[in-house]
């Protein structure tokens, strides 16, 4: 079974050897965003689903670049397609090669 | 005979165990016992569910720990303590039992054909369950798919729940998956999912881990999301 892990502290999911993991900047309780705001959750869910597809190898931690209370969320319009935070912090930490055998 | 310190101190009655809790649990305790308990946690006065609101309900803990829930989250250093004692209470435990290689099971379909079940940590569970004891528990809770926000409790105490209340999807996103499923975005979303509450020791919660990692895996899923509080 695939997992993926959300995560508001870091080092514990390091330490916990969590295959796939996104790190938000955002306060406890606050996994998914701000209530009522469903733009938002769609998007950290999108994130969740691309990266359960495009992660390349175990380990790998992305670290989502979204502002606590100071970002504009557009809905996601293609689910199908792998969302742009995930894929740009993969490419980051992986190998072009990589990222053409995972797509 | 008991004496009158460990009279007032005992609680008549602990909360009960495996059965199922409806309304605020009653309970005989001496008045110190009582008064202690408004400020902080203690074993009987952590069973009250309190409504506010046709959403999910919440587990009374102390004021103390509610101003502390409220600091850690609501406040720059507050949060920096928070991290900073999560970091404290769970780095060594983990360095300990998470060793060898990262587990890696990649995704075989689409996520269109995908089963996808939801656990989280935030002390989430259907309102007629048994409450998450708040100082620390290792069981779980299964809240089926269709249960509606105002069916669930969440019995945390090391966040403000004030926003979750307003909307459980922020520590469990069980209608977003659901719109998500009636969106063919996913494959189907799972029938039972997970709920843990707080607890310090990673050790205990093991049992419940793998026990919940069984019935997952026995019941199809091919995709797990964990959610924290």
């Amino acid at each position: 079974m695939t997992t993926v892990a959300l995560g508001l502290v870091k080092e514990v999911a390091v330490a916990a050897r969590a295959p796939r993991f996104l790190y938000l900047h955002w306060p406890f309780g606050h996994a998914l965003g701000e209530p009522g705001n469903i733009v938002q959750q769609r998007t950290v869910l999108h994130d969740m689903l691309s990266m359960a597809v495009s992660a390349p190898r175990p380990g790998l931690v992305v670290d989502l670049p979204y502002r606590w209370r100071r970002e504009k969320y557009e809905p996601v319009l293609d689910w199908k397609a792998p969302s742009e935070a995930v894929v740009s912090a993969l490419s980051l930490q992986t190998h072009p090669n990589e990222m053409r055998a995972a797509a | 005979m008991k004496s009158v310190a460990e009279k007032l101190l005992t609680p008549d009655r602990e909360l009960g165990t495996g059965k199922s809790h409806n309304g605020p649990v009653r309970t005989r305790t001496g008045w110190l016992y009582r008064l202690l308990g408004r400020w902080i946690t203690l074993p009987s006065t952590s069973g009250e569910i309190i409504s506010e609101h046709d959403g999910p309900v919440r587990t009374r803990a102390g004021r103390l720990n509610e101003v502390w829930a409220r600091w850690f989250t609501g406040s720059r250093l507050g949060a920096a303590v928070g991290h900073w004692a999560s970091r404290i209470i769970s780095l060594p435990q983990l360095r300990r039992l998470a060793t060898g290689e990262i587990p890696w099971t990649p995704l075989r379909k689409p996520i269109s054909d995908c089963t996808v079940v939801l656990l989280t940590t935030g002390g989430v569970h259907l309102r007629t369950d048994r409450p998450f004891n708040l100082n620390g528990d290792s069981t779980f809770r299964v809240i089926p798919k269709n249960a509606h926000p105002g069916e669930l409790a969440i019995s945390h105490q090391a966040y403000d729940r004030t926003d979750a209340l307003q909307d459980i999807n922020l520590v469990f996103p069980i209608e977003r998956l659901r719109e998500l499923e009636a969106e063919h975005i996913i494959g189907r979303f799972a029938d039972h999912h997970y709920g843990f509450g707080l607890m310090g020791s990673a050790k205990k919660l093991m049992p419940s881990i793998k026990e919940v990692a069984r019935r997952i895996s026995e019941s199809g899923v091919d995709l797990a999301l964990l959610v924290p509080a």
